[in-house]
């Protein structure tokens, strides 16, 4: 147990645990600008996955990771139109769509899955290295914990003050938190929320998309069926858990991240111990942390309240 | 001169009503201008096509004299035609500042505070209005809400102001504010089109529509018209504005306690002080009035007195015996009766049928069971008599609620909670939103249960209703009870002096 | 409203407008649009994949369906389907979004599997019955905590019971896969459990040797839920509490402990369909052969509209569908994982159809 706080170890779990927070924060973030605007999309994971299967047929078939990360993008967008579709001018119930969107989304990723390697070894691609940011990846301890990332992980973080700049220092974030709030006080205007809740969507799914995508080419060379693993959940939680604020999200997000990473180096490592309890930390954390909320809550008043007029 | 603003023939459909049914009315530049009607009689459906919100399937819509049409608000505020909505459209958690903002076309994406907070200054200035654009509005009182919704109208050069029921939710005193901001936006030449059904507010107004079930009566001058005339149009009928007094119960023997309330204090989830130290007693045949504009804490008491809520301190008492604590159940089941103010959210199921809410809270009850199951025939029974017995409007007593008007739906919730009722009856703004032949229906019953010997709390916003009906009249401020006084002793001046002797400071 | 507003200048001619009072003929037309949209994507789908459609349509639908040994097999593989479906519509009709049937489906096969272990030797009549009522007392608690932590500390009931899936699954991978549940063989560690003994297995019907009592207990289930929800006191509250639990707690309900018992009903029928699998099918505990039964019965409650017969229905046509599918997959060459992909497009189009079926088409005349 005690290799576990070794200095190599640990930098190793740092390291790691931001590599891991890539695709989680992307996902986070995107769906937090979908939930502002009062769009509850329960789809992450199911958009996540898409973005995942979408990235590894691109590499696979044309070979470049750039296109494929563009194509996660684009799926996502493609999840985000249906899912706009089907809350906003369907007006269907938010939790129901989303559930009905990752269980298609399992369904037809393992179809076209299983139609793409027929009959052949499974192909494989050359994922993302890292990046080292000159001088800044020498410093000890953080440079190569911070600043030896891939170049989606930079972008990544980078979207966080990104983000929170759109939503509190622009106008059209300020009319996106208003949808959440109080859609009618636009309508009432007469501007239109069905566009803003739209582009809301189309924003965080792909999002969304793009962490599937790292999720795929950030961390192994294949597709596997349930590649997301319930990480799309946990961007959810960690908009929950981070009272809906850019920084409450990253805060988060970085916990169960942190837990996945111990408990791969606890499998690695071979430490006598069930590999499962670590696994399972993150999911545990999770509920733990959402019993523990007692504080005002940022949730947005119409989240998840279709709007009528 | 030519009418600032004209509609002809305005005609406006929903699915299973005409809402406004050819509608000529014209507003004059400077003047205010009363739409006067019952509820449901159209007004604020004509008030949303004159502001673009709807698009109505007949007539059209002149300004300045050029036929225009609104296709969206923005076609309505770009000729300078605002409006100020009964229930407000704010966000609680933005500013003043960004509430007025959001939603304006400033140019580029920069959230530009600064020249806008410049602008609003400015007009807080001109109006006499005092409002920290800094607060969040859900800290702010209801008439100071009101003052954001009006600045956000005039920020957008509002020169044709509507002012939908504006005094719906303030005390006498924030009336009186209004007005005064109303006169100051007459003298900078913004024309007024002011909904009321109050006929206090209608004479102060220089011209008046009266709208009655989605047609024009008549548009009269306020200098020849009088209230009695005025409510003629209104109704249709001779009718006496209001139950009239009615005689105070059998004074005979000393009346028995029924409620007593001793220093019951709760504190909200928010950490708010809802209710502070309420002390009070309803006797046998005895209706108590509750006045004040909601907000002040009054469904809190509600919820208290019925076991919804828990209090923090003090002691009720039911008939002698102590039920602070008790889950609504138990009240329920000691005779205590609740008819709340949002009736299809508190008090109805609304897709449930009209026999299957007779008996919401009693469906496990032997009056409607067999054995483990419900029994389908003694539901229906019960259903038919209580439809029969208050005249409940509907084709049959499996008719989803939720196709009710809002007076029959009432009149469910009446049915039941009258039936199975019986030492206290909580009555919450039971008569808000109704026409004028539910609310005298509904008056009259909650007489008759007090002549029947049952206790009422009766609260209402209409002052003159509460003088006319209640035994006493206790009024409540600010979470608490500033004053008790004799119905018969009393007047509308002395209760809004209360209502607001308590605020000052 | 739906409406073209945002047309500037527009001379609406069509109106779409809510409906006053629901049209049966309407519904019904919807749905079955719904239902060909459906089969016309899925077909779409075979066809992308260089298979034959037609023949992979009719390859499904005799397998499924097409002699006495395939309806056999095919409600065999609905009864899963159709408990589960049951499970997920006594938690939504209370607008209880559980989405922990997955996890309750393998507790319940844990806890089933324990009692085997435990109660073995005992008459037989017991031990199958404590076996079962082990299953579904497993399932009912992962419920009862869903509804605790909702009601007590207000966490969302989607995500207590998506994360708890995932425990529970990982609980289960650890007891057949290194710990004690673990067959070993002589030399290799096999991710399940050792075979159930022949005395725990669940009886077959009509000797056919796969379709087990457990179809019965599916039966019963489906009306013992149509009885409760339409004809008890508490189906009457799990009703209104679906609508408007406001008003329901207002006069006098106990919202927190309806909701209990609604998550123990919807717990223990879900883990009834644990039991039915490792008991009455598979026979011995494997995390894959359980996998998925939770979240298509969710798919099944929606599609049956959240009716214990529709569920029946829905359940006895996917049972069908993924039978179907390893005929297809064998004869037509199409991937049996189109069964799931097909689920889930005719659930989002059934759910379009829903909405859809509450607003009608209106012809407007313009003015002027």
């Amino acid at each position: 147990m005690t290799e576990l706080f070794s200095e190599a170890i640990l930098i190793s779990i740092f390291a790691g645990t931001v590599r891991i927070m890539t695709p989680i924060l992307f996902a986070a973030i995107g769906e937090l600008v979908t939930q502002r605007a009062g769009i509850w999309n329960m789809g992450v994971e199911g958009t996540m996955l898409m973005g995942s299967f979408t990235a590894y047929f691109v590499a696979t078939s044309t070979g470049s990771i750039w296109l494929a990360v563009l194509a996660a993008v684009m799926s996502g967008v493609m999840m985000g139109l249906v899912t706009a579709f089907m809350t906003v001018t369907m007006r269907v119930d938010h939790f129901i769509s989303g559930l009905g969107i990752n269980l298609l989304v399992a369904g037809l990723t393992l179809y076209w899955f299983r139609i793409y390697i027929a009959g052949r070894a499974q192909p494989t691609f050359d994922g993302f290295n890292s990046v080292a940011i000159p001088g800044l990846s020498q410093i000890p301890y953080l440079g190569p914990i911070l600043f030896d990332q891939r170049l989606l992980t930079y972008l990544a973080f980078a979207a966080v003050p990104m983000i929170w700049f759109l939503l509190y220092r622009t106008r059209w974030g300020l009319e996106l938190r208003c949808l959440g709030e109080n859609p009618k006080a636009l309508d009432i205007k007469g501007l239109s929320v069905v566009r803003r809740q739209y582009m809301a969507v189309l924003i965080g799914s792909a999002m969304t998309g793009l962490g599937g995508g790292f999720l795929m080419l950030g961390f192994s060379d294949r597709f596997l069926a349930d590649i997301t693993a319930g990480r799309g959940w946990l961007a959810i939680v960690a908009i929950i858990a981070g009272n809906w604020m850019p920084r409450g999200v990253l805060a988060a997000v970085f916990v169960f991240a942190l837990l996945e990473s111990i408990g791969t180096h606890v499998q690695v490592l071979g430490l006598n111990m069930p590999h499962q309890i670590f696994l399972a930390m993150p999911y545990l954390a999770s509920i733990l942390l959402l019993m523990g909320l007692r504080r005002k809550t940022n949730q947005p008043v119409k989240l998840g309240i279709p709007y009528f007029r | 001169m030519s009418p600032l603003l004209k509609c002809v023939d305005l005609t406006k459909r929903f699915p299973g009503v005409v809402a406004n049914d050819r509608v000529t009315f014209d507003l004059m530049p400077g003047e205010v201008h009363c739409l006067f009607g019952e509820n449901g009689a159209g007004k604020s459906t004509l008030s949303s096509c004159l502001f673009g919100y709807y698009q109505p399937e007949g007539g059209h819509i002149e300004c300045d004299g050029i036929p225009v049409k609104f296709n969206s608000p923005r076609d309505a505020i770009a000729v300078g035609i605002g409006m100020v909505h009964q229930h407000f459209v704010l966000v609680a958690d933005f500013t003043v500042l960004e509430n007025i903002v959001v939603g304006t076309h400033a140019k580029g994406w920069k959230l530009d505070l600064k020249s806008a907070r410049a602008r609003v200054d400015a007009l807080c200035q001109q109006y006499d209005i005092n409002l920290d654009l800094d607060a969040y509005v859900r800290d702010l009182a209801v008439g100071q809400q009101q003052w954001v919704e009006i600045l956000k109208a005039l920020y957008l050069d509002a020169r044709i102001l509507i002012l939908d029921e504006p005094t719906a939710v303030l005390t006498p005193d924030e009336s009186e504010r209004l007005f005064h901001i109303i006169d100051q936006m007459c003298q900078r030449h913004i024309s007024i089109i002011l909904i009321s059904h109050k006929m206090s507010e209608v004479m102060q107004a220089d011209r008046v529509t009266v709208l009655r079930k989605g047609a024009v009566v008549g548009t009269v001058e306020t200098a020849d018209a009088t209230p009695d005339i005025l409510t003629k149009m209104m109704v249709g009928r001779d009718v006496a504005l209001r139950v009239s007094r009615t005689n105070p119960a059998d004074q005979g023997d000393v009346k028995k306690p029924v409620l007593e309330v001793r220093n019951v204090s709760y504190v909200a989830a928010s950490g708010k002080s809802a209710l502070t130290d309420i002390t009070l007693t309803i006797h046998r045949g005895e209706i108590l009035g509750l006045a004040g504009v909601s907000g002040n804490g009054q469904k809190e008491l509600f919820e208290v007195l019925s076991g919804i809520l828990v209090p923090n301190a003090g002691e009720i008492t039911l008939d002698g015996a102590t039920v602070t604590g008790m889950p609504s159940r138990d009240y329920m089941q000691r005779g205590v009766g609740l008819i709340p103010d949002d009736r299809f959210r508190e008090g109805l199921i609304p897709e449930f049928s009209v026999q299957e809410n007779m008996i919401l809270g009693w469906q496990r009850d032997d009056a409607y069971t067999s054995g483990p199951l419900l029994s389908a025939a003694k539901i229906k029974e019960n259903g038919e008599a209580m439809i029969d017995a208050f005249q409940i409007k509907v084709p049959s007593g499996a008719t989803p609620v939720n196709h009710l008007s809002g007076g029959n739906a009432q009149k469910v919730i009446l049915a039941r909670e009258f039936s199975q009722s019986s030492t206290l009856l909580l009555a919450n703004q039971p008569t808000r939103g109704l026409d004028l032949g539910v609310i005298e229906y509904v008056y009259s019953q909650i007489i008759a249960k007090r002549d029947q010997g049952y206790a009422v709390l009766l609260a209402s916003e209409e002052l003159e209703d509460l003088l006319n009906i209640s035994d006493r009249i206790a009024v409540m401020s600010d979470g608490k009870i500033v004053g008790i006084v004799n119905a018969q002793d009393s007047s509308v001046p002395e209760i809004g002096q209360l209502m607001t002797g308590a605020q000052a400071a | 409203m739906i409406s073209t507003d945002d047309m500037p200048n527009g001379q609406r001619r069509i109106k779409v407008e809510p409906r006053l009072n629901p049209n049966a003929s309407w519904t019904l037309a919807m749905y079955m649009i719904a239902t060909l949209f459906g089969f016309g994507l899925t077909a779409l789908l075979i066809w992308t994949s260089g298979a034959d459609v037609l023949k992979a349509f009719m390859t499904l639908f005799n397998g499924a369906f097409g002699s006495q040994k395939a309806w056999i097999a095919s409600l065999a593989k609905a009864t899963p389907l159709i408990l589960t479906g049951l499970a997920t519509i006594v938690a939504f009709r209370a607008q209880v979004w559980s989405i922990g049937q997955e996890g309750q489906v393998y507790s319940g096969a844990m806890g089933a599997y324990l009692a085997c272990l435990v109660f073995a030797g005992l008459p037989i009549g017991i031990y199958l019955s404590l076996i079962i009522l082990s299953g579904m007392i497993a399932g009912a608690g992962l419920g009862i905590i869903a509804a605790i932590l909702k009601t007590r500390f207000g966490v969302n009931e989607i995500i207590s019971t998506v994360m708890m899936n995932y425990l529970i699954v990982f609980l289960l991978s650890y007891l057949i896969g290194g710990g004690p549940w673990t067959e070993v063989s002589s030399s290799v560690v096999y991710q399940q459990s050792a075979q159930i003994p022949d005395a725990a297995q669940l009886p077959y019907l009509f000797g056919t040797a796969k379709l087990h009592i457990a179809f019965v207990f599916a039966l019963i289930a489906a009306v013992f839920c149509y009885v409760v929800l339409e004809k008890t006191p508490l189906g009457y509250e799990i009703r209104a509490m679906g609508f408007n639990p406001v008003a329901l707690a207002h006069r006098g309900t106990n919202i927190g402990r309806t909701m209990i018992i609604v998550m123990a009903i919807s717990g223990a029928i879900a883990g009834l369909a644990g039991v039915s699998e490792i008991f009455g099918t598979s026979h011995r505990v494997r995390v894959d052969t359980l996998y998925g039964f939770g979240f298509t019965g969710i798919i099944i409650g929606m599609i049956g509209g959240l009716r214990p017969l529709g569920a029946v229905i829905a359940g006895i046509l996917f049972g069908g569908l993924e039978t179907g599918a390893l005929y297809m997959k064998l004869l037509a060459k199409v991937p049996a994982a189109i069964v799931p992909a097909m689920e889930g497009i005719l659930l989002l189009t059934f759910l379009i159809a829903g909405v859809a079926a509450r607003y009608k088409i209106v012809r407007v005349n313009t003015n002027d």
